[in-house]
């Protein structure tokens, strides 16, 4: 459901012909557990004895990236949307310049600011069904954008030299469309950081699908745990 | 003296001891009062935090037994199937499940649930905002702890309310196990919560209120404590440990209006942290602060009979103690005075032992011995100016006739006073005695008389005896005459105007022998009587020298001397004779 609240309009449709990146990211048997709260209650959380608890959803907080040698001359619109007491993904990536569009669907107002450039987004409240745009100016850069009346409420913005994005499932497959023909670097955000792994190249064709499993290593999400 | 004074040096140094004593006695007091008051706190605020964590175990256990009824379980487990939620989903989850919850009774029924399905959605809620559903809720750390399986409690704050909430996984327990939802179960802070907590700190006799901020939340007493020392005190709680608050925490004075508190915060766990959600435990400052305030705390009880008892024995020993010293030190020396004083009346003394009294009674024995030394002084002096006037004694005289000793003390001014020690007095006092008290040169008469003419003045003493002669010249001040030979007491001035004139008789006898002397003396008596302007008629030589022969008879018979000088006079304005007898060295 979240996959579908995060939308990346390409464009450029002047493609004459495109290619497609389709892929699965083969992750680790271990995976993080979920961690430990940062305001605990009276009480220290403990697993309940029925069954093992779930392992943090890492694919919630991935994101793909492939980034070729140009640029994006015109950066696409990206639609990040408020739901509930969450971003619909906790992580997006936006090409710089672009314009990235909140929609609050929640039925609270929030007050959103990013904690690395406090002028980044207009001041004030975002409404129920409200937008709040703001333009991402620098690629490299990232953005933690917080409610100070949600301390929990966290998104984060990574701003990419490129427009073909992508958020895995739950189990991590994954599709960009329009790609051009070329030669790209494939790379994967998680959470606070890319995850360490050598970049990967993808040629993408002409015409149909490119097939490519990222495949994550014991080690990926070392030094990358996720903050709240 | 000095017990009197020192006995005032006593009372003094005790008053002082006192007062000190009644100005920091208080002060161990009131510091052991303050470390208990502190202890106090502390340990109520410890308690309140074991209360609320046990509570919080309470409470997860009773959200674990209602995630696992099977209404809940079948209810989470078709929503979360479903793609869309609708109303009818949501009342048929809420009727058997709003049931479930009203069964629960006590402290463990709460104030609100929250149904959510698998996907985070909010499939029913219940006792609060129940027509609201379908919407995402997960994303707090509590929610999505409870989708991914673990129990917890939290603190959500929301419109000023302040819950305590614990979540926990639904777990369809038929094959496949597998995670259908969580429930949410809140309980809200209420006063009553807070007077339940109080309650249970009745031993120490504390309140406890929550805040959020500058908010106020619940108390167990509607106080309205001022926020900002305890905000104040909050800045200082950085560590991330929020268990160990009370015991690095210390109380602080809040007031209530007019009425003082003592207080300690802690922080609250949770995601209220964030919003500065605190509580804190206080109680009445203790009204003994300082003296006055230890007065004010003293009660009836405090004064019991048996230390009223002993209070007054001490008075009573202290006060008969002070006044036996000051009878004694103010007695004694009036005593040794009047003895003293006795002594010198009955003539055992010359002078008053001024060395034995001190102070002021010895100011007045000084003062008396001064005045003795002044009266001697005069004396002298008079019987310097009669030498003055009568001349030296001659050589193997008796000396002069002294008409003022029967007037003057045994003392007598030039005798053993004048040569004795001077006294203290006399050097304090500047008294010129001690210059007269030095040893005296002999005055050296001169070697041949020098007839001195009369003063003209009546009332002064007229010298006109023939011989001996007198001294040419006043001996200087402070210089007493030299010895005098001893005198007899046994004449006195010779009354003879009455027998020489009242017994003369006109053609008298035959002419006697004429003797040089008494003619002379018979003249200057004329002479003298006339100056007084004094009637001579009927005065005769005969008579004159009758009388004075007869009285030179009587005094050579009684004093024995060798020969009788007559001294003419002037006394009271009138001529006079009196008659010195002469003895051999």
């Amino acid at each position: 459901m979240r996959d579908v609240l995060v939308a990346a309009t390409v464009m450029a449709s002047g493609v004459a012909s495109a290619g497609t990146l389709v892929g699965k990211i083969e992750l680790p048997s271990n995976l993080p557990a979920r961690p430990k709260p940062v305001e605990p209650g009276f009480v220290e959380r403990y697993e309940n004895p029925v069954t093992p608890v779930r392992p943090l959803a890492v694919t919630q907080r991935m994101v793909v990236v492939v980034e070729g040698d140009e640029k994006p001359a015109a950066p696409p619109r990206v639609q990040w949307n408020l739901v509930g007491e969450s971003f619909g993904h906790p992580v997006i990536a936006a090409a710089a310049g672009a314009e990235v569009t909140i929609v609050n669907q929640s039925k609270t107002a929030r007050t959103l600011v990013a904690k690395e450039d406090p002028k980044l987004i207009d001041p004030g409240p975002i409404n129920p069904s409200g937008p709040k745009t703001f333009h991402p100016p620098e690629a490299g850069k990232v953005y933690t954008i917080t409610d100070k009346d949600a301390p929990y409420l966290v998104g984060r913005v990574v701003v990419v030299n490129t427009q073909y994005i992508a958020y895995p499932d739950e189990s991590g497959h994954f599709e960009i469309e329009n790609i051009p023909p070329g030669s790209y670097k494939l790379k994967i955000w998680f959470d606070t950081g890319w995850i360490n792994r050598p970049d990967e190249d993808v040629n993408i064709s002409a015409k149909g699908k490119t097939d490519i499993n990222p495949k994550l290593g014991a080690d990926a999400f070392a030094g990358s745990a996720p903050k709240k | 003296m000095f017990l009197s004074k020192i006995w005032f040096f006593l009372i003094a140094l005790a008053a002082a001891v006192a007062l000190t004593i009644a100005l920091v006695m208080p002060r161990p007091a009131q510091r052991q009062l303050e470390n208990e008051e502190h202890a106090r706190l502390t340990t109520a605020c410890s308690v309140i935090d074991i209360l609320l964590t046990d509570a919080a175990h309470d409470r997860l256990m009773f959200t674990q037994t209602f995630a696992r009824s099977a209404e809940v379980v079948n209810a989470l487990d078709a929503a979360s199937g479903a793609k869309e939620l609708d109303a009818n989903r949501m009342k048929q989850v809420r009727e058997p499940t709003g049931k479930l919850l009203a069964s629960s009774k006590g402290g463990a029924a709460p104030d609100f649930a929250i149904l959510i399905d698998k996907k985070g959605r909010v499939v029913s809620r219940l006792k609060i905002d129940e027509d609201d559903f379908g919407d995402v809720v997960s994303g707090r750390p509590l929610v999505d702890d409870a989708l991914a399986g673990y129990l917890r409690d939290d603190l959500w704050t929301q419109n000023g309310t302040m819950y305590f909430v614990s979540g926990a996984p639904v777990i369809r327990t038929n094959p496949p196990i597998d995670y259908v939802g969580a429930v949410i179960v809140g309980h809200k802070v209420t006063n009553d919560l807070a007077a339940d907590l109080s309650h249970r700190l009745s031993a120490v006799d504390t309140q406890v209120a929550f805040y959020l901020g500058n908010d106020d939340v619940a108390a167990s007493k509607p106080l309205a404590l001022d926020h900002k020392p305890m905000l104040d005190a909050l800045k200082n709680l950085t560590g991330g440990d929020i268990s160990r608050d009370c015991e690095v925490n210390k109380p602080l004075a809040v007031n209530a209006g007019s009425d003082a508190y003592t207080a300690m915060v802690a922080r609250l766990p949770g995601e209220a942290r964030e919003r500065g959600a605190y509580y804190a435990v206080f109680a009445k400052t203790a009204q003994s602060r300082g003296f006055m305030g230890t007065l004010d705390a003293v009660r009836k009880s405090d004064l019991s009979f048996k230390i009223l008892i002993v209070v007054g024995i001490v008075f009573l020993l202290v006060l008969a103690l002070g006044i036996g010293l000051m009878w004694i030190e103010s007695d004694r020396p009036l005593r040794a005075l009047q003895t003293d004083a006795v002594k010198l009346a009955k003539n055992e003394a010359e002078r008053l032992a001024e060395d034995k009294h001190g102070g002021k009674y010895g100011s007045i024995a000084r003062s008396v011995n001064i005045h003795i030394d002044k009266l001697g002084r005069d004396a002298k002096s008079a019987r310097t100016n009669l030498d003055q006037l009568l001349g030296p004694a001659p050589e193997g005289s008796l000396g002069t006739i002294d008409l003022l000793a029967g007037a003057l003390p045994a003392s007598r001014p030039g005798g053993a006073v004048a040569t004795a020690a001077p006294p203290p007095s006399d050097f304090k006092f500047h008294d010129p005695a001690p210059a007269m008290a030095a040893p005296r040169p002999p005055v050296q008469r001169p070697p041949t008389p020098v007839p001195t003419p009369a003063p003209q003045r009546p009332s002064a003493p007229v010298r006109m005896t023939p011989t001996p002669p007198i001294p040419a010249a006043t001996p200087p001040r402070g210089v007493a005459p030299p010895p005098q030979p001893q005198t007899s007491n046994s004449t006195q001035p010779l009354s003879l105007d009455d027998d020489i004139l009242g017994g003369a008789q006109p053609g008298g006898s035959t002419e006697p022998e004429v003797n040089p002397y008494f003619k002379q003396v018979y003249d200057q008596f004329v002479s003298v009587k006339k100056s007084c302007g004094e009637n001579t008629a009927g005065l005769t030589y005969q008579k004159f020298s009758e009388k004075l022969i007869k009285n030179r008879d009587d005094l050579m018979s009684k004093t024995g001397c060798r020969e009788v000088r007559f001294t003419v006079y002037v006394k009271d304005g009138k001529a006079a004779l009196k008659a010195t007898p002469v003895k051999d060295d």
